[in-house]
């Protein structure tokens, strides 16, 4: 555990650097944003690229840095456990897998399990969210070029980024959870204390932190959450005014979005099986991914029909009860308790 | 933009969000049914009797949404004044079946009857056949619709198969197949195939893009 603690450290103090400046970038965003936001002339219309470039390289250079640091853990932190207890442990494991659909592997000596942590757990999820929507916000005004709709994208950009720097900062205190799980592992002092506190960590780093749908299901949401808060502003956008081409744009994210909600949703269902059983119906995160999905669908099956008589509205309606569904439906991990609790 | 007059797959689509909010409601109500009745925190026997509970609620929204996807089907190969009578004779099949067999081998028939007719929509599909019946145009974007709904079928096959472990994990892989790609065709339909078609002159896509149901 020292030997990470130099690392930590640097990580700590770079990340430090990042946020402010992050956050500069992010005040002179959202300033520019309200700006045009409230006028009906364009104000210093040439500052808005680059400031939406500094802000998204800045989020890539964060991103950039929380991958190092967890090649770092993965490099310097593993389950290493004295050679007298595998031939014990491994009898255990091959006892537990004994009639379980999906088994524990067993210890290996020469390769002890090591941590392959993904981007995006604890606050590090909140810091790929946004990345997304700021690539996405890129994109978006390259398209578009109204003053106001370009306010709209910078200053809800500046809003994610102080959530980050005030509420989900992942620079801070890296990885609270994780760390106060394997902290004692590296603080045990005998092998009988290590070989339970092995039987603690080893199934969650197997079923959790090193499952391979870990590196699909939860990035393929992210990104769909970064689409379908671009449909928000769009479809904001349509209530104000009868615009075409933001229409397309929104539609085109949405397209985007549901294709990402679908597919992270589908590979969450045998991750679900593998790691909690069939029994997870029901399960109140769950419940409201099935409603955001239906809402989305819903929003998309309305936009083909956007051309009759209110139909335009009522879409428009849909892409932004999608949004708040998706709130929704993230914020139900803190709220209600179930397996994908963040409480 | 004109306004279009009101179509059979508009009704149909109408009837099926209604479904899917009635659906979400019932999802909203779980969570929070979940929460107040502190259910992660049941005996198993009780955390059991829960789902059974809202299982019997959610059925029929199920069985309405397996109906209307029975319904939607054949909308592809026959002519509306047939699709009506199509839709009477599978709810009377289905009620036959339902009588004597139960609920359950109804849905199965349904979705059978789905499975087999959405085989041959994919067909005609592949092949560009003429006697396709799609509001739009354009080879990809009937071929994405086509598996979309196709995937929909064996999602719903699927989670009736959900404890038979080696028919269910290859009955989902095919779903997931299906449905990823039938959103790439309808979704990038225009792309597509312009990358395809590139150098052979303008695409054959030639209405807006869409969901295509």
């Amino acid at each position: 555990m020292e030997t990470l603690s130099h690392h930590l450290a640097f990580f700590t103090a770079a990340g430090r650097i990042l946020m402010g400046l992050l956050l500069a970038a992010a005040c002179a965003s959202g300033l520019w944003g309200l700006a045009n936001l409230c006028c009906r002339a364009p104000r210093l219309p040439k500052l808005s690229a680059p400031l939406l470039r500094t802000a998204t390289t800045l989020l890539v250079a964060g991103f950039l840095l929380i991958a190092w640091f967890h090649f770092e853990i993965h490099q310097l932190l593993p389950l290493a456990l004295p050679g007298e207890l595998v031939p014990w442990l491994n009898r255990q494991l091959t006892a537990m897998n004994q009639g379980a659909a999906y088994g524990l592997p067993l210890y290996d000596p020469a390769a002890p399990p090591r941590y392959v942590l993904p981007l995006w757990i604890e606050n590090e999820k909140y810091f790929f969210w946004f990345l997304c929507y700021a690539g996405m916000a890129l994109v978006a005004h390259r398209r578009l070029t109204h003053h106001r709709f370009r306010g709209a994208l910078l200053l809800l950009l500046a809003v994610q980024v102080a959530i980050l720097f005030f509420a989900a900062n992942p620079f801070v205190e890296p990885l609270p959870r994780f760390f106060a799980e394997v902290r004692p592992w590296f603080a045990a002092a005998d092998p009988g204390q290590q070989f339970g506190l092995f039987m603690r960590l080893y199934p969650k780093m197997t079923f959790y932190y090193n499952a391979h749908y870990m590196w699909f299901h939860p990035p393929l949401l992210f990104l769909s959450y970064g689409a379908i808060t671009l449909v928000f502003i769009t479809s904001c956008w349509m209530l104000a005014r009868r615009d075409p081409a933001v229409e397309a744009l929104g539609y085109d994210f949405a397209k985007f979005g549901f294709l990402m909600l679908t597919l992270g949703m589908l590979l969450g269902y045998p991750w679900a099986l593998q790691a909690w059983g069939p029994n997870w119906w029901w399960d109140p995160k769950i419940c409201s991914s099935i409603m955001l999905w239906a809402v989305f669908s819903t929003y998309l099956h309305t936009r083909l029909y956007a051309n009759k008589p209110h139909m335009w509205y009522f879409s428009s309606l849909l892409g932004i009860l999608s949004f708040v569904a998706m709130l929704f439906t993230f914020l139900a991990s803190f709220y209600f308790p179930g397996e994908h609790t963040f409480q | 933009m004109r306004p279009r007059a009101a179509s059979y797959d508009y009704y149909l689509i109408l009837a099926t969000v209604m479904v899917l909010f009635a659906i979400s409601a019932l999802c909203v109500y779980a969570m929070f049914a979940f929460k107040l009745a502190q259910v992660q925190s049941l005996a198993p026997a009780a955390k059991l009797a829960h789902m059974e509970r809202l299982n019997h609620i959610a059925a029929p929204l199920i069985i309405a949404l397996i109906t209307l996807l029975g319904i939607c089907i054949p909308k592809r190969l026959l002519p509306t004044n047939w699709l009506n009578r199509f839709a009477v004779l599978l709810l009377a099949s289905a009620g036959t079946v339902a009588a004597i067999y139960g609920v359950k081998a109804a849905l199965l028939v349904i979705l059978a009857a789905s499975l087999i007719l959405q085989l041959a929509v994919l067909v005609l599909a592949v092949t560009a056949s003429g006697l396709l019946r799609f509001e739009r145009s354009g080879y990809w974007l009937r071929l994405g619709s086509t598996l979309m709904h196709l995937g929909l079928i064996l999602f719903v096959l699927d989670l009736f198969f959900f404890r038979q472990r080696l028919l269910h994990l290859a009955l989902f892989w095919t779903t997931t197949v299906a449905t990823t790609s039938g959103m790439v065709f309808c979704f990038y339909a225009h792309p597509l195939a312009r990358m395809l078609q590139r150098g052979k002159g303008s695409g054959e896509e030639a209405a807006p893009p869409g969901v295509g149901s």
